[in-house]
């Protein structure tokens, strides 16, 4: 029992960071707001934007009245329907494993544009 | 990190870092070159200076504006029929190019009363023209001219005129970049803010980063107004020097070229609010979900989608045209900054071509990122490479086309690789559905032109042979393409017109118009 666990465990990590990888490829390939000029600016950029995605591919509904809130939520809409379109099995996903998706992406994300990130300008004090 | 080390290189151990190849498992936690330095001693660089950056890049295409250098003639170089930044006011900008034409009495003495003398010989033939921008070089900034103290005297004694300084000499930066940003903050210091903005639209938007190549600006514009957007500024291709001093007045920067121009936008959401959305006006996925975002933004999403079905129907099946005969076809992209990342992934998407090296003369470790990003993996990532280093990386990847500037353009004729001009295009404007296909023709026309066949003929190894015949475009690339697709009636070459940009300027905006009735 505890082998067969131990494997399903395995693969269950396997298949999430195999999708972790193809949904955070998408936004490489795809988006722009992941890489503002700043670690500040990127923290809040992959915050705002993926927590929405989260939400609403949750079926949830976000708060989108400040203009700059407005901004955030068109690039998650984006995502989300992308994500549906391009990724069927997003569709079938319950809401737990969706926060549990969304949160590897987002972690993958800071690690690749932030926290791993070699690029020295990140932590200039000005624009 | 997996660096390249050029052969040609080796006498440069600092250059070492400045290379990497992105191989299997990396990611840009792994593969990223150095950027943003200063040029090594000794590798002759392909950059621009901070004074080109700030003038030749992101002033001089404002439209109505006279454009003055003060240093020495020759820094005015890149001006006269070297940029293709057009206006719709008859190219004002490109055809009247103004310097003092600094000598080495003026280093000696002080070139103030110079710089003073030909404002007002710049202003006196153009009465209407009230708007000037002033750029320091090298020189007179090594001598401390003051141009602010002598912009102030103009302005008081001609009422009604205006002038920006920009401070960026050429040896203010690394490279242009520098004097990119130097500008940015110039003009949001002096100049946003003291007009007040003329709104006539419910959806007002600054165009951030856009520089209207052969168009570009005029194209994106006219699907703004479709969509019934009041376009406040562009930042600057196409621009209006007073419409920029109101750039405080829009709801949303929408900003294409992060590389020169992100900094404006980040003050403007600073000093302002006003958001920020980065978009790429390149390729029809992104142009069509860059639109969406704007028009959802706004609660015009149908409009959007309009645009979106309308432009797609008509110039989809161009693009396939071209993808059929371009897939698999190697490519080393090679711009300045920021087309690294707006063409890497979409010309790979949408024309089935591979970008097997990317390259920067002037991008931050930021544009790297983007582009690494989007590119496949086994692709040459360069940072401000020397001519040696690209002949050597031409001949390890032996590319179908290079997309690069003129001057490493014609360095890639001598060795026979076809090139596009990546940075003024060549048969532009690439933006837009149209300009897409415009794009993927030129790409077409130089891979497959049929000069190479001469091109590639020894003519010192004896007599050419002349029973041949000529081998024409469609030959070469129709030759391994499968019957249905050469007979297919559903694909077709451009069908646009030479010029499609000047039949915009004549157009109809039926939401634009309501407004102005309503008010």
């Amino acid at each position: 029992v505890s082998a067969g666990t131990s494997a399903g465990t395995a693969t269950a990590e396997a298949v999430l960071a195999e999708r972790t990888e193809l949904l955070v490829d998408f936004i490489m390939k795809n988006c722009l707001w992941q890489f503002h000029s700043r670690a500040w600016d990127r923290e809040r950029q992959n915050e705002r934007i993926l927590g929405m995605t989260s939400s609403l591919l949750q079926g949830q509904d976000v708060d989108h009245s400040t203009p700059e809130d407005r901004c955030y939520w068109v690039d998650a809409l984006y995502l989300v329907e992308s994500y549906r379109e391009q990724y069927p099995w997003v569709n079938d996903l319950d809401v737990e494993e969706i926060r549990t998706l969304m949160q590897s992406v987002k972690d993958r994300t800071d690690h690749l544009t932030i926290t791993g990130s070699l690029n020295a300008e990140l932590t200039d004090k000005h624009y | 990190v997996p660096y390249h080390e050029f052969d040609c290189s080796t006498s440069i151990p600092e250059r070492k870092k400045h290379a990497v190849i992105k191989g299997e498992g990396e990611d840009l936690t792994s593969a990223l070159p150095l950027g943003y330095l200063n040029t090594i001693p000794g590798s002759i660089s392909e950059r621009g200076c901070a004074y080109c950056g700030a003038k030749h890049v992101i002033g001089t295409p404002m439209k109505d504006v006279i454009h003055l250098s003060h240093g020495p003639v020759g820094c005015t170089y890149d001006t006269w029929q070297t940029k293709r930044y057009i206006s719709d006011n008859d190219n004002f900008q490109l055809k009247y190019t103004y310097a003092t034409d600094v000598k080495e009495k003026h280093i000696v003495f002080g070139a103030e009363g110079l710089l003073k003398q030909n404002m007002h010989e710049a202003f006196d033939p153009f009465p209407d023209m009230k708007r000037m921008t002033v750029y320091q070089t090298c020189a007179t900034a090594l001598i401390g001219d003051d141009i602010n103290a002598v912009a102030q005297e103009v302005m008081e004694e001609r009422p009604g005129v205006d002038i920006f300084v920009c401070n960026s000499p050429g040896f203010a930066g690394p490279s242009q970049s520098g004097g990119h940003h130097k500008i940015n903050i110039a003009w949001i210091d002096q100049k946003v803010g003291t007009v007040e903005p003329k709104i006539t639209s419910d959806y007002v938007i600054n165009y951030v980063g856009e520089y209207n190549i052969q168009g570009d600006q005029e194209v994106m514009v006219d699907y703004f107004k479709r969509m019934g957007i009041q376009v406040l500024s562009t930042f600057t291709g196409n621009g209006s020097y007073d419409d920029l001093r109101s750039m405080h007045g829009a709801d949303l920067n929408v900003l294409e070229c992060a590389r020169s121009a992100e900094y404006i936008c980040n003050e403007l959401r600073v000093r302002y609010g006003i958001p920020r959305l980065d978009i790429d006006g390149f390729g029809f996925e992104a142009l069509g979900s860059s639109l969406l975002k704007i028009g959802r933004f706004f609660g015009i999403e149908d409009r959007a989608r309009a645009i979106i079905e309308e432009e797609t129907a008509r110039w989809k099946p161009e693009l396939d045209w071209y993808r059929e005969r371009l897939t698999g076809k190697k490519v080393c992209l090679w711009p300045g900054g920021s087309k690294l990342w707006h063409w890497a992934h979409a010309i790979h998407a949408e024309m089935g071509v591979d970008v097997v090296s990317v390259y920067t003369k002037f991008g931050h470790q930021g544009d790297m990122e983007k582009g690494i990003a989007r590119c496949e993996q086994g692709a040459l990532a360069i940072d401000d490479p020397n001519e040696l280093e690209g002949l050597e990386a031409l001949e390890m990847l032996k590319p179908d086309v290079i997309f690069t500037g003129k001057r490493p353009g014609e360095v890639a004729k001598k060795v026979r690789t076809p090139y596009l001009n990546a940075h003024a295009y060549h048969n532009g404007p690439y933006k837009g559905f149209e300009g897409w296909v415009r794009f993927a023709r030129d790409i077409y026309n130089a891979i497959y032109s049929p000069i190479h066949q001469l091109g590639g003929l020894d003519i010192s190894a004896g007599p050419i042979p002349e029973s041949g015949g000529f081998v024409t475009r469609k030959m070469m690339s129709d030759i391994n393409l499968p019957e249905e697709v050469r007979r297919s009636t559903q694909m077709r070459e451009y069908t646009g017109k030479y010029d499609s940009v000047s039949g915009l300027r004549d157009r109809e905006y039926p939401y634009l118009d309501e407004l102005k009735a309503a008010s």
